[in-house]
């Protein structure tokens, strides 16, 4: 699928501010599964741009304004490429729950094993997670099943949380919005040993907003490690496996590592975010 | 027809080499013109232009007295660029109006970039097109140049090049959508077989380019086309983009600005207008700010626009872009502002303004080209190597006297295309592109563009204004 | 629509008519000179004064006689002089600078007839058709007026800008109508050809003789070309066709009106509609006919102003805004 896609985000400051430096995450990466055309991160006002890349082999675009301003703009848009990984005829089952251990000295597998800044497994976690994996022996099985318990059980609500929510608050108060969500199943899954890593990204949304929840700001998903197979995309908002019609913009451990865009800047004035997300098909 | 065809030293767009092998992407149409006999090739001929000129599609040509009206020379063969290559120039325009559009709002506002040392701000507040009415002006969703039309050539080894960008009022997409409209009907299976992407949704776009900026949310934006009038040489475009798109076409007279809006004069009393794309230079926009005695603009519409009750497309002081010294600088914009490397290459570039430069421009004046930094349409310019040395001297002269002014860039061979001359046989003929972009709230780029086709044997310069032409230009599917 | 747009397709419409006019009058006019007797080349002024008269080119045809210094034929004069901002070739020109203005409000049908016949009327084609046989030309010319009007009949929206075409092209025939009228009153007691041929020169040769049982008049010829009810080119039709498109502009019912073009059309329709032979007979043919033309161009210059000129004339919003409340407040009353 050939997608194109414009992430605006737009601050405004109620009194000008100065210095206010950023690091964006916003250029969407090749990967086996998608090939990105073209990406261009424009920001306003103009300055200097640069970039560098992190641990999660992210690309990190990061500049800084010092002239006092009222307005930030950045602009990512990028044309990217996607095929489906997955075949739905044969999902990858198989990878049995006893045989995880050879993931714990996997250098990919390891980071995402860990506890992070929005996820800390606890005891209660893991049984909670026992009771949804119930009597399954296999792990994609497994984490299509927590998938599907926080899609049906968890109420969508944008404003019960907000960026720095905790994974257990959200596993407590079951609500919230897509990165709850996200945080919450890579909860579950690494109480149980599962690799699994926050992804966050976009999806085209061929019933316009109808039936799929959060395409109308940058979305955020679950990939969990198979073995023989690879990594796979769960999407616990939608309860969907990730096909091509998602675009990964970037992968870490929790939101932490992969927020779009983060800054800071000096100034009393309060700042209102206002953000828009556009994914279009341009084939057929 | 192609037996005695000549392809010599330089790039051709259809034959890889002197022997007659051609690109496999021209396959198809060399089989359709390899056996095309004189009658059939003349038939077609005037089938089109017949077309053309009962349709009226012409331009004036200026110093003519007569105000003589003329069809643009177009040619039967198309130029076709598959479709891998479209992409690389298509993502290569969307880098460079990106990096133009940040460049305009930055020197209007905190110049970072002159004060990062990238770009000296004498050579911004130099070029001929600034205007300092635009400092710290905020513009509708910050764009500056909605529409531009980037001009590429290919050099000896068929890499794409940016000669210049055109952010004014570039003009000539009207030719690329009729060229298309006879194309069709003159190699309708051809053209069917060749799967080529369609260009007709343009007026369409460029409509939507247009409410995008309309400063009344929520209303349904009222734009109109603002002409200089019947006897400007592009008065058919602007007709038939307007009726296209279904807005009114106004002039100058047309428009009335009072207390900071501009209205329509129109039989049922006036009409508040709230996006006008102006095919009128800025100087002639507002004889109360710029030139005083235009007749053709609208006084007090400049008001209008600083307070953000009307949205101008393109915007005030986009001409700085089109000076061939701030050109010289597109690379480095690219590198400043998006972190990335061009897409598109310029034409290598001496500034005269330097002094090293300056010294090389005057000590190999027969080897290059010189161009004044704010004309268009191949004014101004000298042609090194066919010129005299009486011609050389002059131009020594305006560039020690004027160096901001001047340029100087290499002979670049552009690329050849076969074309039909004398109405039978087919010669290698220079050509160039003219693609255009439309940056509103997508960035748009009509699959292609305009081919313009230096007519004359030999001849570099493929304005229509000295005997230049066209070519309809297919970006295949594949 | 805009004003501008609205005047150009009211005068693309009126020069178009013109030239219809004329073409049909030189035609009927050649035809009775070489009845009489006399070819194109020689003088034969005496025969083609009353023409002259007729579109009011007099003076600039003996302007440009006498600046040639030689015989200037009457017959080029009115059909291709460039000098004569009335010939034939210069109305059709005048039409297509219009319509040119007003492109993207016509069709492309329109646009590509009125196109291709101002280049061959500007060829060397035409003339050299014209030295060969004139009346071919004519033909021609008329024709291709024919098509237009029915271009403009079945492919453009019934809309303000078709109702501003109508009012031009009614207008003009109105007043074209009595200026074939003055030139019988010019030539005193016309004969039975005479009369014949203003019928001819205004197509209503068999209307007439339809209406009148062929009782050839200069009485009947008045009655028929002033006061017809149905025939399309008396000038009572022509207004009462006037004052419907004025109106449909307006949107004001018929029997108001809401602005001076609207007053003066009903004023002379009225007036139409209440007089008889008689009465003109009474004023004297000249006398009338010459206070109807101070009417039409009364009328056109009052269309010009209340919907072409009147917006520039206005200096402020507030001026604006009482004008339109005055008009709106105008219609709500009816």
């Amino acid at each position: 699928m050939r997608l194109r896609l414009h992430h605006r985000t737009e601050y405004r400051y109620s009194e000008p501010v100065s210095n206010n430096a950023n690091e964006l995450r916003l250029q969407p990466p090749t990967t086996l599964w998608q090939s990105c055309e073209s990406s261009f991160i424009s920001v306003l006002p103009g300055t200097r741009l640069s970039h560098y890349e992190d641990l999660n082999v992210n690309v990190v675009h990061y500049f800084e304004i010092s002239k006092p301003h009222n307005r930030l703009v950045i602009d990512s848009r990028a044309t990217v490429n996607t095929k489906s990984k997955v075949n739905f005829d044969r999902l990858p089952y198989g990878f049995l729950h006893r045989d995880l251990d050879c993931c714990r000295s996997m250098e990919d597998c390891h980071p995402f094993l860990q506890n992070s800044h929005h996820i800390e497994v606890t005891p209660e976690i893991w049984r909670y997670a026992l009771d949804i994996k119930g009597d399954s022996e296999d792990v994609f099985q497994t984490s299509y099943a927590i998938m599907e318990h926080i899609f049906e059980n968890y109420q969508y609500q944008s404003g019960a949380t907000n960026v720095s929510t905790h994974a257990s608050e959200v596993l407590d108060g079951k609500a919230g919005v897509c990165q709850d969500f996200a945080h919450a199943m890579v909860a579950l899954c690494r109480s149980l040993c599962i690799p699994a890593r926050y992804v966050s990204g976009y999806f085209f949304d061929a019933t316009r907003g109808h039936h799929l929840r959060g395409s109308e700001a940058s979305h955020a998903w679950v990939e969990v490690y198979i073995d023989t197979f690879g990594w796979i995309g769960l999407d616990p908002t939608n309860n969907k496996v990730v096909d091509d019609t998602y675009i990964i913009l970037a992968r870490g451990r929790d939101y932490r590592d992969v927020a779009p865009v983060i800054g800071a800047y000096y100034g009393a004035g309060k700042s209102a975010m206002n953000v828009s997300v556009d994914v279009q098909r341009l084939d057929g | 027809m192609f037996s005695g065809y000549q392809k010599e030293a330089f790039f051709d767009e259809m034959f890889v080499d002197g022997d007659g092998v051609h690109f496999d992407h021209y396959r198809t149409l060399h089989e359709r013109f390899k056996d095309l006999d004189a009658a059939e090739l003349e038939e077609k001929r005037r089938l089109v232009e017949t077309g053309f000129l009962e349709q009226g599609i012409t331009f004036t040509v200026y110093g003519d007295d007569q105000g003589t009206e003329r069809i643009f020379p177009f040619d039967l063969i198309p130029r076709i660029i598959p479709y891998h290559e479209w992409q690389q120039i298509e993502k290569g325009l969307t880098q460079r109006i990106l990096a133009l559009n940040l460049f305009l709002h930055d020197i209007y506002h905190d110049r970072n970039i002159i004060k990062d040392g990238i770009v000296p701000e004498d050579v911004v507040e130099g070029a001929a097109h600034y205007r300092p009415e635009m400092m710290g002006v905020d513009v509708p969703q910050d764009i500056y140049i909605h529409i531009c039309g980037t001009d590429l050539i290919r050099d000896g080894d068929g890499h794409y090049l940016v000669l210049e960008d055109n952010g004014r009022c570039p003009s000539g997409v009207s030719y690329l959508l009729e060229n298309r409209e006879a194309m069709k009907r003159a190699f309708p299976s051809m053209y069917r077989q060749y799967g080529v992407r369609p260009v007709d949704n343009y007026p369409e776009l460029l409509l939507k380019t247009l409410q995008s900026l309309c400063p009344r949310p929520g209303q349904t934006p009222v734009c109109a086309l603002l002409t200089p009038g019947v006897y400007n040489s592009a008065y058919f475009e602007h007709t038939f983009l307007a009726r296209k798109m279904g807005i009114e076409i106004v002039e100058g007279s047309d428009l009335i600005a009072i207390d900071g809006y501009v209205y329509m004069r129109t039989t049922k009393g006036l009409v508040q207008v709230d996006v006008i794309y102006r095919r009128l230079d800025d100087d002639f926009l507002d004889p109360t700010v710029f030139r005083e005695d235009s007749v053709l603009g609208v006084p007090g519409i400049m008001d209008a626009y600083l307070r953000g009750n009307v949205a101008l497309a393109n915007a005030v002081g986009t001409g700085v872009a089109d000076d061939k010294v701030i050109y010289a600088y597109v690379p480095e914009m690219i590198r400043y502002y998006l972190d990335q490397n061009p897409i598109l290459e310029n034409v290598p570039t001496f500034l005269a303004w330097r002094e090293d430069d300056r010294k090389f421009i005057l000590d190999n004046l027969e080897k290059l080209v010189v161009k004044a930094a704010n004309e268009s349409g191949g004014y101004g310019m000298l042609m090194g190597p066919v010129s005299t040395s009486k011609e050389r001297e002059h131009f020594a002269a305006k560039i020690r006297s004027n160096p901001r002014n001047f340029i100087a860039q290499p002979v670049v061979s552009l690329s050849r295309h076969p074309t039909i001359c004398d109405e039978k046989e087919i010669e290698g003929r220079h050509i160039d592109l003219r693609p255009f972009i439309l940056y509103g709230k997508n960035i748009e780029i009509i699959p292609g563009g305009l081919t313009r086709v230096a007519l004359r044997k030999g001849s570099l310069v493929v304005n229509s204004s000295q005997g230049g032409g066209s070519k309809d230009t297919w970006v295949l599917y594949r | 629509m805009l004003s501008r747009v609205a005047n150009s397709l009211y005068w693309l419409s009126r020069y178009l008519e013109r030239a219809e006019n004329l073409a049909r009058l030189v035609d009927v006019n050649r035809h009775d000179a070489l009845d009489a007797g006399v070819t194109l080349k020689e003088d034969s002024e005496s025969l083609w004064r009353p023409l002259l008269y007729a579109t009011c080119s007099e003076e600039i045809y003996n302007e440009a006689k006498s600046a040639k210094l030689e015989d200037l034929d009457v017959g080029w004069f009115i059909t291709f002089s460039p000098s004569n901002p009335d010939s034939i070739c210069q109305s059709v020109a005048q039409a297509r600078e219009n319509a040119r203005m007003a492109r993207d409000q016509i069709s492309e049908e329109m646009w590509l007839e009125l196109n291709s016949i101002h280049l061959f009327l500007q060829s060397a084609k035409a003339e050299r058709l014209w030295r060969r046989q004139p009346e071919s030309l004519y033909r021609e010319i008329i024709k291709f007026c024919l098509l237009f009007e029915g271009l403009i009949d079945a492919t453009i929206l019934r809309d303000e800008g078709w109702n501003f075409i109508q009012a031009g092209k009614y207008l003009e025939r109105a007043d074209k109508t009595t200026r074939v009228l003055d030139m019988l009153a010019f030539m005193g007691d016309p004969d039975r050809g005479k009369l014949a041929s203003a019928l001819r020169s205004c197509s209503g040769f068999s209307a007439f003789r339809d209406e009148f049982r062929g009782d050839f008049t200069s009485r009947n010829v008045m009655s028929f070309l002033l006061f017809s009810q149905s025939f399309p080119r008396s000038v009572r039709f022509c207004l009462r066709q006037l004052d419907r498109h004025l109106h449909a502009i307006s949107g004001t019912p018929e029997d108001a009106y809401s602005n001076e073009a609207e007053r003066l059309t009903g004023s002379a329709l009225a007036q139409l509609n209440f007089s008889s032979v008689e009465n003109v007979w009474a004023i004297g043919q000249h006398q009338y006919i010459d206070s109807m033309q101070k009417q039409f161009n009364d009328i056109g210059q009052n269309i010009f102003e209340t919907y072409v000129l009147l917006p520039s004339e206005i200096r402020s919003v507030t001026r604006q805004e009482g004008w339109q409340l005055q008009w709106q407040q105008q219609q709500q009353q009816q």
